[in-house]
């Protein structure tokens, strides 16, 4: 019966519960009632017990452990929020942010589709973001500190702790099954429920909860590597080791932005849905999703999997360009204004040698068609290295150029290197560019220019690569050497950084993604033409750059998919919306049309729209839409306060000195 | 080679030349006072095109009329530059105020973002305004041409070089020799301590965009007189051109600009003269006028790789 009493929820427990049960429980119940949640499981029980439409059974496998990875983790991620929540923060709030944040993106992407849905979102967030510390201030509410509800836990508030998380799951997960068998019931009774399903149901209703103490566990653990425990015998008493009282010092003496950083890591928090646990949960649910997208995407979209799934692999190249980018201009400071180049050098790599094109000017026989589709993966590698190769051939003149004028070196590298495939005409096609570049091929899948699932896995395979190797980029030796340069470049070379080779890896480095990305370019679309490396194409990933938050890899991916999308998808359905006459589009068009600007449509004035945009975010937001920490920092350093000097608990000279006093 | 044709070339490039420079100043003045590259400054060129094509339009002169002479063709070009040039210039400074003066002490990148961004803005403007098609200027200058020996100089490069050259010495004179070129220097050089000297800092700014679009304007207008054509891409190239005139020279540097035009217009002109390498030994394929942004561009490396800070630029010592 130990069980049975920890299960037991104590007062305090109580609100939480009914706060994250609530919480969640709603966005949950929209996805799988109004949504395609419940379709989707039932359709994959039916057909797998050969009742449904649905034949293809590693398809149905991967949406089932979709549902299950989903559902789990939403289960544990409730545990782990009663388990995390500082209670400081009221429900309503809480509730409004839920709302705003998850409700508003499902309900408006359910009705709109993905992208309008997702620009749609994106104001409603600009003005909810405008209007919530005005309505603060209308309220006289000021949100508790960061840090000042930070408590050390001893063991008994971690065993605590623990059962909170498990209580958390545990309820969570009753609510959900009984939630779920109600309804289901109602369908049963309404005749939409096939007589069969019902086992399903009692089995669901009786695992849900057990599943739910175990998640809960879980959670628990998840929720106590976050918490500060008290000083232990001296195992990890070291300067910045555990997370003992010693930490707590730390934290005390921290700048006012650092400590709102530093508070998102900690257990219990005022945020738990922003703190660094539950972000473990989302990227999860992330992956999960990114991964099993072909499959879902039928059940939530309905028709048009396929062209979804190619343009979002288009997408996928201009994450890794962006990436590639934020290595010269993030990391290291240059300002590169011809990064097409490179892009140009790697499609042009395996467009000349994945096509007929090499074997006929060189008067050969053509290449086997299997053979040369194969040769694609290491002509990756080929084109990345030949792209970062001239990369350091740029880099190289420019070391002793500072600012704008490595801008526009890198500028007139842009525009000489497509006018020399352009004119080398013998090699390159010239003006009609290169066509029946091979696709890749891997054993067992067949993989054409027409089918997008093979695509999709490759570019994902790159991206994760891409966004491995930046992240460990970034933290090396080499990494800290860029932002050295970037920030000081007198100061770094002071201290030992060899200026010339820390450039020329960047731009080397910088170049070989987006050789990669040229490679996967020319094979996905299977011709490679002059006309996609222009100026104005380096401008465009630069602003993926800017706009993402420079230097920052999670926001230079947003960066590079929010542009694309804005790009190539928003305004195309914008004009789609506009045809139908019942839409308000419609009327928009109509009124800007007779008002004199004729032949109007929304794709025609893409560029306004984009320029608009860019101008906008850059007033309202210059550091980027999630900028890198230390840029935040940087940027928001006058609001620090000063940093209370007097009231030092060791005295200077004294062994731990430094970190008591260290300062930001 | 044909010594002629090379003089002819060079006509034709001094006259591009002296357009790119007026444009270059821009570019160098906003550049020198602000640490910024206005990228939107070559479309407020092309938007000067297509006012010029829209006040000859008030006149009542297409490319399909008769061209007009005496009394109503001086009318008619000095309206077009005058109010090219004020139009340009009050859209320099509105762009200033909207796209830059909130970014003032915001990252670096963040101007050169908002200034591409009003650069597509515009560019769109042009296309809504005046359609895509290449747009011919009127010819309504009388097209005289003067033989210098063999070589053909058109009266309309003549006008071309005279204006542009009229323009750059009366900018030279206003920022050496006047209280607000004293005030530019002095914001151009460190704007906190021209703030405390008196100088208001961003009237000295609002100026200088007033003044770069300006000269952007009557640009515009040689240009529709003496090359005739345009459309809303104009700008990008022509402002990809200038500003590389403006670093050849030595960004930040007025007679950098002027030598740094004049010196691109020419090497375009003198490009077209390399033979196709399918017809001899000497030559690039599609001959040189297919490969002359390569060439400019190339030449600029070369440059910038010797002298790092333009032609003439100074070599500061680096602050610490």
């Amino acid at each position: 019966m130990a069980i049975a009493t920890t299960l037991v929820p104590t007062r305090d427990t109580r609100a939480l519960l009914i706060k994250w049960i609530i919480g969640l429980l709603v966005p949950l119940a929209f996805f799988t009632f109004i949504w395609s949640g419940e379709l989707i499981i039932n359709q994959t029980l039916l057909s797998m017990l050969g009742l449904g439409s649905v034949s293809d059974i590693s398809l149905l496998v991967e949406v089932a452990i979709f549902i299950v990875v989903f559902y789990t983790v939403v289960i544990a991620l409730a545990g782990y929020l009663v388990a995390a929540d500082s209670g400081h923060r009221g429900m309503i709030e809480l509730w409004i942010d839920i709302a705003v944040f998850v409700l508003v993106p499902l309900f408006l992407v359910y009705g709109q589709g993905l992208i309008i849905g997702l620009a749609l979102c994106a104001v409603i967030w600009a003005v909810f973001f405008l209007v919530r510390p005005r309505v603060y201030k209308a309220l006289n509410y000021t949100p508790p500190v960061p840090l000042q509800t930070l408590r050390v836990l001893d063991a008994e508030q971690r065993i605590e702790l623990k059962n909170r998380a498990i209580i958390g799951s545990f309820w969570f997960s009753v609510t959900l099954a009984l939630v779920w068998l109600i309804v289901d019931l109602i369908f049963f009774f309404s005749n939409n429920l096939t007589t069969i399903l019902l086992y399903w149901v009692a089995i669901r209703t009786l695992l849900l909860p057990v599943a739910g103490y175990f998640l809960g566990r879980l959670a628990g653990v998840v929720a106590l590597s976050r918490t500060i425990a008290p000083k232990s015998n001296g195992e990890n008493s070291a300067n910045g080791g555990g997370r003992t009282t010693k930490r707590r010092r730390q934290l005390e003496s921290l700048s006012a932005t650092r400590v709102r950083e530093e508070a998102q890591d900690l257990v219990p928090n005022d945020l738990p849905l922003r703190s660094s646990g539950a972000q473990r949960f989302y990227m999860i649910l992330i992956v999960a999703f990114v991964l099993f997208y072909p499959v879902i995407d039928p059940f939530l979209f309905g028709f048009g999997t396929d062209g979804r799934l190619a343009s979002y692999g288009d997408a996928g190249y201009y994450v890794i360009l962006a990436l590639g980018l934020n290595i010269v201009v993030g990391f290291a400071g240059l300002l590169d204004l011809g990064y097409v180049a490179f892009f140009a050098i790697g499609a042009y790599s395996w467009g000349i040698i994945g096509s007929t094109q090499l074997t006929n000017v060189l008067n050969l026989p053509p290449v086997d068609a299997h053979l040369l589709a194969l040769l694609f993966w290491p002509m990756v590698l080929v084109a990345a290295l030949v792209a970062a190769f001239f990369g350091v051939l740029l880099g190289a003149p420019t070391l002793r150029l500072r600012g704008d004028y490595l801008a526009i070196v890198t500028l007139g590298f842009g525009e000489i290197v497509p006018i020399v495939f352009l004119e080398l005409d013998a090699y390159t096609n010239g003006t009609n560019g290169i066509v029946g570049v091979r696709s890749p091929a891997f054993f067992g899948i067949n993989w054409s220019v027409i089918t997008p699932t093979p695509y999709y896995y490759l570019i994902l395979a790159l991206i994760a690569f891409t966004i491995f190797t930046n992240l460990r980029l970034r933290d090396s030796r080499l990494g800290r050497a860029w932002i050295a340069i970037r920030e000081d470049e007198i100061a770094a070379a002071s201290s030992g950084v060899n200026l010339v080779t820390t450039k020329l890896f960047a731009f080397g480095m910088g170049a070989f993604f987006s050789g990669i990305a040229g490679a996967y370019h020319a094979a996905k679309l299977g011709q490679v033409s002059p006309d996609n490396f222009g100026f104005g194409d380096s401008v465009i990933y630069l602003a993926m750059v800017v706009i993402g938050g420079i230097g920052s890899i999670p926001g230079v991916i947003v960066g590079a998919l929010a542009v694309y999308s804005i790009n190539q998808f928003l305004l195309a359905q914008l004009d789609t919306l506009a045809a139908d006459p019942s839409n308000v589009l419609y009327t928009v068009k109509n009124f800007i049309i007779e008002h004199g600007v004729q032949g109007f449509t929304f794709g025609n004035v893409r560029n306004l729209v984009f320029g608009i945009i860019l101008v906008v975010i850059m007033i309202f937001r210059p550091e980027g839409l999630i900028p890198s920490a230390r840029r935040r920092r940087e940027l928001h350093h006058t609001e620090d306060e000063a940093v209370e000097v007097g009231a030092l608990d060791v005295i200077p000279g004294a062994p731990g000195f430094e970190s008591e006093v260290h300062v930001e | 080679m044909n010594l002629t044709l090379f003089i002819q070339e060079l006509v034709v490039g001094l006259t591009t030349g002296a357009i790119y420079a007026l444009i270059a100043l821009g570019y160098t003045m906003v550049y020198g006072i602000i640490e910024l590259i206005n990228f939107a400054h070559g479309d407020i060129f092309m938007i000067g095109t297509l006012i010029c094509i829209s006040i000859f339009g008030l006149f009542g002169i297409t490319n399909a009329t008769v061209p007009p002479t005496g009394l109503t063709l001086v009318g008619a070009l000095l309206a077009a530059l005058v109010g090219s040039m004020v139009l340009c210039a009050l859209l320099g400074v509105v762009i200033e105020r909207v796209a830059y003066r909130p970014l003032r002490n915001a990252p670096r990148l963040a101007p050169l973002i908002s200034a591409i961004g009003v650069s597509l803005i515009l560019e769109d403007i042009g296309k809504l305004w005046k359609g895509i098609t290449l747009i011919p200027f009127p010819q309504i200058f009388p097209q005289n041409v003067f033989y210098i020996g063999a070589v053909s100089i058109n009266s309309v490069y003549i006008l071309a070089i005279v204006v542009a050259l009229v323009l750059m010495v009366a900018l030279q004179w206003m920022v050496n020799s006047t209280r607000i070129g004293r005030a530019m220097r002095a914001v151009a050089q460190d704007r906190e301590a021209a703030a405390l000297m008196g100088v208001n800092v961003n009237r000295i700014i609002a100026i200088t965009f007033f003044i770069g679009g300006g000269l952007a304007g009557a640009a515009a207008l040689i240009w529709g007189l003496s090359i005739g054509t345009t459309n809303f891409t104009l700008g990008f190239q022509l402002g990809l051109f200038a500003f590389t005139a403006a670093v050849l020279g030595g960004i930040g540097n007025l007679a950098g600009a002027m030598l740094g035009g004049v010196l691109i217009g020419v090497v375009e002109a003198l490009a077209t003269l390399i033979p196709d390498s399918t017809t001899g030994v000497f030559g690039l394929p599609h001959g040189g006028g297919a490969w002359h942004e390569a060439i400019i561009f190339a030449i600029l490396i070369l440059i910038l790789v010797f002298r790092p800070t333009g032609l003439l630029g100074q070599q500061t010592p680096e602050k610490v």
